[in-house]
């Protein structure tokens, strides 16, 4: 979108004056030190408190001089926005509020150099903080006067953030007239803009803005609030923003006229208006727009309204004549082409005048080729193609086929229509489809479902034979205990593999005492029974052996001890200790050779007193002991 | 594009409606409000605290003022002075004159105290400030070996016609950063206060060595212009100059503040 080029949505609020009060002042508590003691030093003490006072009055001059250069100088805008905002906000109160901060600017200055000066006399810590306290009192009071001001720019500012960001310089189309005569309608048709339609005159209060697109650009279009008429002193603010902006604005502007008088006002009232604000149409295209043509149109009026209106559409001055029904939607984008398309042409014209156009002018260079010699040179045209032309049948092109077969979704189009084969009539020929190198055709047996219905008729005549009945049920008494037995090894073996699976887990468990402690002597003679035992043998050596423990002698047979002992234990390896300073030698000699050898080996090392081969230490290379104290020359006392 | 212009959120609301629990979430957070500030006021501390603790104090005064108000605009009063002033007993009908005497004596009692009271001033007694306190000693002379300057570390006045001995011989420094021309003056009838310019130090309760340099310190009298304040003597002649009495520490405000004698 065509952003605007003023920031005004982007300027920062302004806070109240005590709001204001304590952004800065905590501000200077946070950024500064906070921690003095009257023991220190005068200059520390006076440069602390010179610290606080001297930001102080930087932050409000900062934040001052922020809202100043934020808020845009009437004279620098476009006269558009300048004539609005005086308009809306009233010229000189808001300068007067802008020059109010200003002054309070230089007024907190002054009070901060003055009490800097003061603070280089502070003799005491207590001196110098009264002399702060009174700077930093002396700028919240000044700043407190600001309140009027503030509140008022801070209005101001929400306000400007909210107005329609209009470019001044664009394509613009104006809409205005009496009110309730349909300018708002004609808005919501030709932009996305929805602005408040509604049947009591004074809907639109301010100036709306919409855009849409015509001819590949970017239009802006103005809706206005209606305008009474009577004389530029009697009015109010909202019909004079319609007048700004048609005073600044170069545009098109539609001149709404309600011919069927619905608008409460007749057609004389609005064609003197017209009348009076023509002014500030000049070089201007405009439209007489008579609205609302499904209820009025110009033929219906009496001849003296006819008269007025026809007079003033004066084609040669630039004002035209345009009938729209935003209800019926007649005429509304024929309008809006004939606005836009009358504008376009004065901007060109206009930017051919000004000087600007001749640095682009001359740098422009239409060429248009001349002829070189009488050599005829046509352009190549293929004999195919050239034979194609001449031939109508083929030329019909695919859209006229569908057409003429009965549209789309009807008409099937026949892709195999231009193959180039070897002969024409091959084009629709079944094309074979291929697997492997192989023709699928070929493998394909013509008299398949015969086979199979035969096969068929064969499965049921062996069915109705009974070859597929099962044979006779042969209850073996045998097999169904085997039967049995295996069922219930396999659910055993199912629940032992469970309970392993939860024992598995990791949580605490009875220790085997504890087990043995709850378990009574009926669980025990079940597990028996469960292991195919016979539980009555165990109940008897229970009852033998109340209160004892089972004695060595009695668990294990003294014959199968000894005979585990003998299978477990092997033969010891046993190992020999061996001289290796003779091996691989000789004789005596050969070894007295070595010997020698190793002692000349080991002598370096012996005297460095190493440990072995592998030490490589390095001790202390200058004990501090033996190079420290007094010298010889009496230089230091003690080495 | 279009971005919102003009009175969007007004038109939205009107357009649209406001969100269904719009007003009882209002009313909610009206409720609890009451519970927040009481939680924030225990939570906070220190010069926060302090802050706080002021604006809600004046808040709760303003509420009980209002309460004040509604109560009386409803409660009946007796009316103490319900015969009109100046209503006399008929057997008094016939006195006159009775007031314009005690006019009379009036102004005599005035002027009898005004005589009295001449040298009665609003700050009788003023701590007593030492020479090290008042003077700076500033040292002189090729290897700063000489100390005989005295550099005046309080506000002091100084003439406009004042020209400076050569600073050689220089032996009292009155620094320009502490010179004052002008003092808030508040006249006590009128309880109003004006800028006005220091015509002279009149005296200087601590020695009259500092009324001669024109020090300003709490006590200290001084001439003030008060030309546009147009007082008049009872003869009717126009007075400018008056003495009035410094009432602030000038060297811990950095303004000065004195009361005018009358």
């Amino acid at each position: 979108m065509a952003t605007s080029i003023y920031n005004f949505k982007r300027i920062a609020p302004v806070p109240e004056s005590s709001d204001f009060l304590d952004i800065v002042l905590s501000k200077t508590q946070r950024k500064t030190p906070t921690v003095i003691h009257p023991g220190y030093k005068i200059t520390r003490i006076r440069q602390f408190y010179m610290r606080k006072v001297k930001f102080t009055q930087e932050t409000f001059d900062e934040k001052l001089r922020q809202i100043l250069e934020e808020f845009p100088v009437l004279d620098n805008v476009h006269p558009f926005y300048a004539d609005l905002m005086n308009v809306l906000y009233d010229k000189d109160h808001y300068k007067l509020a802008l020059g109010q901060i200003n002054t309070a600017k230089h007024l907190i200055d002054a009070v901060g150099k003055d009490y800097l000066r003061l603070l280089k006399f502070g003799d005491s810590l207590y001196r110098c903080k009264q002399l702060k306290r009174a700077a930093l009192g002396r700028m919240a009071t000044i700043m407190k006067r600001q309140k009027d001001s503030l509140s008022y720019l801070e209005q101001v500012r929400q306000h400007l953030a909210r107005l329609p960001s209009i470019d001044p310089n664009t394509r613009t189309l104006i809409v205005c007239g009496y009110p309730n005569v349909g300018k708002s309608s004609f808005m919501n048709k030709v932009t996305r803009a929805d602005v408040d339609v509604q049947p009591y005159a004074f809907t639109t209060k301010s100036l709306f803005v919409g855009h849409m697109d015509y001819k590949y650009l970017r239009w802006q279009v103005i809706d206005t609030p209606g305008i009474l008429d009577h004389p530029l002193e009697e009015r109010n603010t909202i019909e004079m923003q319609s007048i700004t902006a048609l005073a600044h604005l170069r545009a098109a502007v539609l001149f709404f006229v309600d011919l069927s008088e619905q608008c409460g006002y007749s057609i004389q009232d609005q064609m003197s208006l017209f009348a009076s604000i023509k002014p500030l149409f000049a070089n201007k295209p405009t439209l007489l727009v008579l609205s609302k043509s499904d209820v009025c149109s110009l033929d219906a009026v009496g001849a003296a309204e006819r008269q007025l209106v026809e007079t003033a559409v004066r084609p040669e001055e630039g004002v035209e004549l345009a009938q729209l029904s935003s209800y019926l939607d007649t005429g509304v984008i024929e309008t809006r082409n004939l606005a836009c398309d009358r504008l376009l042409m004065q901007r060109v014209e206009l930017k051919l005048k000004g000087s600007k156009v001749s640095s682009v002018l001359n740098k422009l260079n239409v060429a248009q080729p001349g002829r070189r010699d009488t050599v005829d040179r046509p352009a190549f045209i293929p004999d195919a193609v050239r034979e194609r032309r001449g031939r109508s049948d083929d030329s019909a092109l695919e859209r006229d086929l569908e057409a003429a077969h009965g549209g789309a979704g009807v008409y099937n189009v026949d892709l195999k229509k231009r193959y180039l084969l070897g002969a024409d009539e091959w084009r629709h020929d079944v094309i074979p489809e291929i697997m492997d190198g192989k023709n699928v055709a070929d493998f394909i047996d013509s008299d398949i479902a015969e086979r199979l219905a035969e096969l068929e008729r064969e499965e049921e005549r062996l069915a109705a034979e009974g070859l597929y009945d099962s044979p006779e049920e042969e209850s073996d008494e045998e097999e169904s205990r085997i039967r049995d037995v295996a069922r219930r090894i396999r659910q055993r073996k199912q629940v032992i593999a469970h309970e392993s699976r939860i024992k598995n887990v990791n949580r605490a468990t009875l220790t085997n005492g504890q087990k043995a402690a709850a378990s009574a002597p009926e669980d025990f003679a079940r597990h028996l029974q469960l292991l195919g035992l016979d539980p009555a043998a165990a109940a008897a050596t229970a009852a033998e052996r109340v209160g004892r423990k089972r004695p060595r002698s009695e668990s294990r047979d003294p014959a199968a001890v000894q005979m585990a002992r003998a299978s477990s234990v092997a033969a010891r390896a046993q190992s020999t200790l061996r001289d290796r300073s003779t091996m691989g030698l000789r004789n005596a000699r050969q070894k007295s050779i070595a010997d020698k050898k190793k002692l000349v080996s080991q002598r370096q090392r012996n005297l460095m007193a190493r440990a072995g081969e592998s030490d490589r230490k390095i001790g202390m290379k200058m004990p501090k002991h033996l190079v420290t104290g007094k010298r010889s020359i009496g230089s230091n006392d003690r080495r | 594009m279009v971005s919102p212009q003009n009175e969007y959120i007004e038109e939205s609301i009107r357009r649209h409606g406001r969100r269904l629990d719009h007003d009882e979430r209002k009313r909610k957070k009206e409720a609890r409000k009451v519970h927040k500030d009481a939680a924030f006021a225990q939570k906070v501390h220190g010069l926060k605290a302090k802050l706080y603790n002021k604006k809600r104090h004046n808040e709760k005064i303003q509420m009980k003022k209002t309460l004040k108000m509604h109560d009386e605009k409803n409660a009946k009063q007796k009316n103490d002075d319900a015969v009109p002033e100046g209503a006399v007993p008929a057997y008094l009908l016939d006195r006159e004159g009775q007031q314009r005497a005690k006019v009379l004596s009036n102004m005599l009692k005035q002027k009898r105290k005004e005589k009295a009271g001449k040298w009665n001033v609003p700050l009788p007694k003023v701590r007593g400030i030492a020479e090290d306190e008042m003077f700076r000693v500033v040292k002189t002379g090729k290897s700063k070996s000489k100390s005989w300057k005295r550099m005046v570390t309080k506000p002091t006045f100084v003439g406009d016609g004042f020209t400076r001995k050569p600073p050689k011989y220089e032996r009292f420094i009155r620094p320009m950063a502490l010179r004052y021309k002008k003092a808030n003056v508040t006249h006590p009838e009128l309880k109003a206060t004006f800028q006005l310019p220091i015509i002279g130090v009149k005296k200087n309760p601590q020695s009259p060595m500092y009324t001669q340099l024109g020090v300003l310190t709490k006590g200290t009298i001084i001439e003030v212009n008060v030309a546009e304040l147009g007082l008049v003597t009872t003869g009717g002649k126009v007075l400018w100059g008056k003495y009035a009495q410094v009432t602030n520490n000038p060297e811990n405000d950095g303004c000065i503040n004195a009361l005018l004698l009358v």
